[in-house]
């Protein structure tokens, strides 16, 4: 419980976009005067006072201290309880960048409000009663969200996607469980007719054991859409990287040339490949080089391609595969991490189906200048990300903690099928199920001893 | 020390009234018994009968804590049986046929018999209290007589304001032939607290000179008798069988067919009754689809002629019962002693009761047993316990003694009451506790035995007794473990035990953890092991057994009192606190609950009040974190 020490009476602020370069950037405010304190720092304060909430003001970021007009913004009023938090807020959409959110903040920071903690805002709805637990951990992703596809597994959630889908699952729980509860309930002679059978079916459990354990794994790919992937593009000099980079950028963003050893220093940027965010990151080629500039950015290359979530190794078909090559490819030790692609395919004569056969074995053939084999990259990087049954449905948990009450669930359910296999005493079995229950109760809300009962006779007949 | 007439008054002589006059008696306190007639101390009202599933647990767990139960039933039992032998350790449970009218006898016996306590028959009609009303001084009776005392326990059953039905006729009694006790309940209302009625209802006790039992199965009793009592080494009873038979569709008939006369369908009686044990009509009517209903026909004392049908409880017009009654197989020419009937009585909503079962607006005065809303002996008998020592506790300005869910069914009991409430008569089921595992009947004296001392009542022969169990229990896990299955071993037991023969070499205790094999197997390999004492072996074999599901219960234990050792003072403020939500913050204040983990149970209150609540107790709101 020691997260929940914020103090909830602070007026608070905070990015509420993220940091990186866009055209525009919400900064939101939150506390019991905040409307009253933003409009201190506002060039129409009467207006930003007076503003009914869910409206919307045009006016200035004003720096309190200098009178300094720092930024042209439009600021949307919200008043308790109907606001995020639940509490009064204004929201800033000012200009996107460093610069410009940084002076807002900074005159903000001077007009009374103080950063607010990661999460602050998420607790304070929960607090409040806006948001329930599922809930509150989405909306995070929703506010962080990279892509289009990120934001409405996100909103999925938020609109309580997951809530139901647990809630399947919990009912499945339960109808099992008080099978159980019901003959432990109840002495054998007393269960007229009813008593008959082992009533835990070790198919069922396990089906369901294994729905859990779908749910918990979705984590992975709720961890890809909410932080998305590095990727690094790999290879000698000269192999086309930075020439591929643009290509995925859409944009001429790094210095191509036909001198080796162009890139220097790696450069990173954010793309969305079938809706998966990927931060991809330019690097230097690699060679021995004395030049220690040229040395160091090589260095750091190498750091940023051992951490990168995937590697594009890139090798240049005019060159063909050399030592090199074969050292790094065989050198790197997680398979799946790799992607190996023949690059400037276009130059190869009497380019055709024909030739494909001396691509070596594994490598997609791609070429920055036609754009050939882009398709098969992107299906590649989103095998890589994804994994290769991609994403299945659009429910996903990117909590741990969800992720590891999953766990605990299905670790609980796997003890359940195993007491059912030999037919364990049910009240060894009913342990298991009940703590299976509990995890899953924690995710949404909790379930009592009452609700077993209750189920117990709302779907059995009971004598006696 | 004070200048009341008593320390401790306990109203009414049911199953929770003596356990509560007899701890406080026990504990030194002057203690008078008030109840309405001397004869019917500790009656059994309805079944013949004592334990069951989860109950018979309570029952043991009153006798580790130092109450009399076990002991009444250990020298009352005309039948024994341990239910559920199947389903596993942690629901099995004794039981036994009771001999009523014995049981009756000795209970009167043990409370005339106990130093310090008073038995005295009248009908208290109302409570003395101090200027303010926030303090108890004792009781005011029918007949007009005013007794002071320090602490006053209410264990009035079925009979507060209790009306009994049995067709078109109804008479104020709380059971048949005996007066309802009229005066409290308008008392209690007239206080300020939440009164309500509830209902139950008992069955018709026919000759067992008129039933043909050639027609019914015979239940037996089973042959090795565990006493109740953790004290008590053997119980040598004779035995006697229960028998079964069967309603039919032409049961049903006829009480379908008589619906409209029965006082509940009626509309006449307005109290609740219980879902778990329902009346033959509530089972008709909600069960359509059932051909047949079990009937048990058990006796209700050796002497006695009186049988009990346990499964036909009925407030139909007795001409109706006798009919219904007589289409069962056995019954046929049965003939009716005494009728069933439905009785509606007065309960207070225990959640204005604390922990402690003191009310928390009057201080002193506690309440137990059927008036809390509870059905049953075992259910009365606990609380009646826990009010007693409180009581005690409450006078000796100590702690009071508050067993927590995962210690005892009792405390599991206490907790849902006084959290929850209850709109049905409530009664135990296995399925309430969260930590049966480690719930067991058979541990109920090594999970007690420190409350017991706690509070005073934990005799030397039951300290004794425990130190040698534990002893026992430990030196035949150490034999188990360095016993093996040798040639000598395997010979003895092939034939006899199922699959020995691949186990050659292996431990006694290794051979405990294969499915299949039994404390009883062991005694075939190494017949030496019977100058054991049976019991502790078997409960040696059910703690290997089962140690790796206990172990992970014991976890669960652990996560579980994080959240309960978060004390909260009964006096705490929670209107200073913000962002909770209004309806969590009535309930809060009404329910004042004392742990954070009680607090998350009450119903309607969301994790996210829990969360904020948290936040307010960690600002110096003087939470308090203590490992026990
Ligand atoms: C008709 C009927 C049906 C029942 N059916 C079931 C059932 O199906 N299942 C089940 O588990 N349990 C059943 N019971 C309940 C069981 O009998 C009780 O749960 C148990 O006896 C409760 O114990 P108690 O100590 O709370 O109260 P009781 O045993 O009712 O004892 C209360 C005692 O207090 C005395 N008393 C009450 N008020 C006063 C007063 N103001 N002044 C002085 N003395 C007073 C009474 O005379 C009585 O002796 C039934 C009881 C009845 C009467
Ligand atoms: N025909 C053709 N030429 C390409 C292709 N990709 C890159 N080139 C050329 O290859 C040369 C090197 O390209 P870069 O993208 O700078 O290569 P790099 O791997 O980034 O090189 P360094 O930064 O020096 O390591 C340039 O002259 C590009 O125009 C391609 O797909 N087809
Ligand atoms: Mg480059």
């Amino acid at each position: 419980m020691k997260e929940l020490t914020y103090n909830t009476e602070d007026p608070i602020a905070a990015l509420a976009t993220g940091w990186e370069e866009s055209a525009i950037a919400v900064i939101r405010t939150s506390g019991s005067d905040a409307i009253g304190l933003a409009s201190n720092i506002f060039s129409n304060k009467g207006g930003l006072q007076k503003a009914e909430g869910g409206t919307i003001v045009y006016g200035y970021v004003v720096d309190p201290e200098t009178g300094e007009r720092v930024d042209e913004v439009l600021a949307a009023v919200f008043r308790a309880p109907k606001s995020y938090t639940g509490e009064d807020s204004v929201e800033f959409y000012c200009h996107g960048g460093i610069p410009a959110v940084s002076v807002v903040l900074s005159a903000l920071k001077k007009g009374g409000f103080r950063d607010a903690a990661p999460g602050e805002f998420t607790m304070r709805a929960f607090i409040n009663g806006k948001l329930d637990l599922t809930r509150a951990e989405a909306v995070h992703e929703i506010v962080t969200a990279r892509t289009a596809r990120a934001h409405s597994l996100a909103l999925n959630r938020l609109s309580g996607g997951l809530e139901k889908r647990i809630d399947g699952l919990k009912k499945r729980l339960l109808d099992m469980l008080s099978s159980v509860e019901l003959l432990l309930d109840y002495p054998e002679d007393e269960l007229d007719g009813q008593a008959g059978e082992y009533p835990l079916d070790a198919k069922a459990v396990s089906e369901l054991c294994a729905d859990i354990g779908r749910l918990a794994e979705s984590f992975k790919a709720g961890k890809v859409f909410r932080d998305g992937v590095p990727v690094a593009l790999a290879g000698r000099t000269n192999a086309g990287k930075s020439s591929l980079f643009n290509l995925l950028l859409r944009e001429d963003r790094a210095i191509v040339s036909e001198v080796h050893g162009t890139t220097r220093d790696y450069i990173e940027s954010w793309i969305t490949v079938k809706g998966i965010p990927l931060r991809l990151f330019d690097t230097a080629g690699l060679r021995a080089s004395d030049n220690p500039v040229e040395a160091e950015g090589i260095k750091r290359s190498g750091e940023v391609i051992a951490e990168a979530g995937i590697v594009l190794y890139l090798v240049d078909s005019t060159e063909g595969l050399n030592e090199e090559d074969e050292a790094f490819i065989s050198g790197f030790e997680d398979a799946e991490r790799l992607i190996k692609l023949w690059s400037k395919i276009d130059t190869v004569p009497a380019a055709g189906e024909e030739n494909d056969a001396d691509i070596p074995e594994g490598f997609i053939p791609v070429s920055s200048v036609s754009g050939k084999g882009l398709n098969d990259l992107e299906d590649a990087l989103s095998e890589a990300a994804l994994g290769r049954k991609g994403l299945e449905d659009d429910v996903v948990i990117d909590s741990m903690r969800q992720r590891d009450l999953l766990s605990r669930a299905k670790e609980a359910l796997v003890n359940t099928a195993a007491a059912a296999a030999e037919e364990a005493p049910l009240d060894a079995a009913a342990m298991e199920l009940r703590d299976a229950l509990d995890a899953l109760g924690e995710i949404t809300g909790e379930v009592s001893s009452a609700d077993i009962l209750n189920n117990i006779f709302s779907n059995f007949c009971v004598g006696k | 020390m004070s200048n009341t007439d008593f320390d401790a008054i306990v109203i009414g002589g049911g199953h929770a009234g003596i356990e509560a006059s007899l701890a406080l008696a026990r504990l030194g306190f002057e203690t008078m018994l008030i109840t309405q007639s001397l004869d019917t101390i500790g009656r059994l009202s309805c079944n013949p009968s004592i334990g069951g599933l989860s109950k018979g647990n309570i029952v043991r767990e009153i006798d580790a804590l130092g109450g009399e139960m076990a002991q009444l039933i250990d020298k009352s039992m005309i039948q024994f049986r341990i239910l559920n032998q199947r389903r596993g350790p942690a629901v099995q449970a004794p039981r036994a046929q009771a001999d009523k009218f014995l049981y009756n006898r000795l209970a009167k016996e043990t409370v005339e018999g106990q130093k310090h306590l008073q038995p005295f028959q009248d009908t208290v009609t109302d409570f003395i209290l101090d200027h303010d009303s926030r303090n108890i001084k004792g009781v005011v009776t029918e007949r007009g007589r005013r007794f002071t005392a320090r602490t006053v326990v209410m264990t009035t059953g079925t009979f507060m304001e209790g009306k009994i039905f049995i067709g078109d006729y109804e008479s104020p009694s709380g059971r048949i032939g005996e007066p309802a006790a009229i005066g409290l309940g308008s008392s209690l209302r007239r206080l300020g607290f939440r009164v309500a009625r509830l209902k139950t209802g008992t069955p018709a006790r026919v000759s067992s000179a008129s039933i043909d039992y050639s027609r019914m199965e015979e239940q037996p009793g089973d042959p090795d008798i565990i006493p109740f009592s953790f004290a008590n080494e053997t119980v040598d009873r004779p035995q006697v069988p229960c028998w079964i038979t069967y309603t039919n569709e032409k049961t049903h008939d006829i009480i379908r067919a008589n619906m409209d006369k029965s006082p509940l369908y009626g509309g006449k009686i307005v109290g609740t009754g219980p879902r778990y044990c329902p009346s033959i009509e509530d089972k008709v009517v909600r069960f359509p689809d059932r051909d047949r209903h079990q009937i048990f026909v058990e006796p209700e004392g050796l002497g006695s002629d009186e049988m009990y049908l346990n499964g036909i409880s009925s407030s139909l017009p007795e001409t109706v019962q006798e009919s219904f009654i007589r289409t069962l197989p056995g019954l046929e020419d049965v003939k009716i002693m005494r009728p069933g009937y439905a009785v509606e009585y007065d309960f207070i909503d225990p959640r204005q009761l604390l922990p402690s079962l003191m009310t928390k607006q009057i201080s002193g005065l506690f309440s137990a047993g059927q008036t809390n809303g509870t059905s049953g002996y075992e259910e009365a008998g606990c609380q009646g316990l826990l009010a007693g020592i409180n009581a005690a506790m409450y006078m000796l300005g100590r702690d009071p003694l508050i067993l927590s869910r995962s210690e005892a069914y009792s405390g599991v009991l206490v907790d849902d009451l006084v959290t929850l409430g209850t709109k049905e008569p409530y009664r135990m089921f296995t399925s309430r506790a969260e930590y049966r595992l480690c719930l067991r009947h058979d541990t109920a004296d090594i999970r007690l035995s420190e409350k017991a001392a706690y509070a005073g009542l934990r005799t030397p022969v039951a300290a004794e007794a425990l130190a040698m169990k534990v002893k026992g229990l430990d030196e035949i896990k150490d034999l188990l473990a360095s016993r093996r299955v040798g040639k000598k071993e395997l010979e003895a037991a092939v034939g006899r035990v199922d699959g020995i023969e691949q186990r050659l070499g292996e431990s006694f205790e290794k051979l405990m953890k294969v499915p299949g094999f039994s404390a009883a197997d062991l005694l075939v390999l190494d017949p030496e092991l019977e100058n054991r004492n049976r019991r502790w072996l078997e409960q040696a074999a059910i703690d290997i057994k089962y140690e790796g599901y206990i172990g992970r219960q014991e976890k669960q234990i652990r996560r579980f009192k994080r959240m309960e050792n978060l004390k909260i003072p009964v006096d705490f403020n929670y209107d200073t606190i913000s962002g909770i939500s209004v309806e969590a913050i009535e309930k809060f204040k009404d329910i004042k609950p004392l742990s954070v983990g009680q607090a998350s149970r009450i119903s309607g209150v969301r994790s996210s009040d829990i969360a904020v609540l948290l936040v307010a107790l960690g600002r110096g709101a003087g939470v308090s974190e203590d490992d026990e």
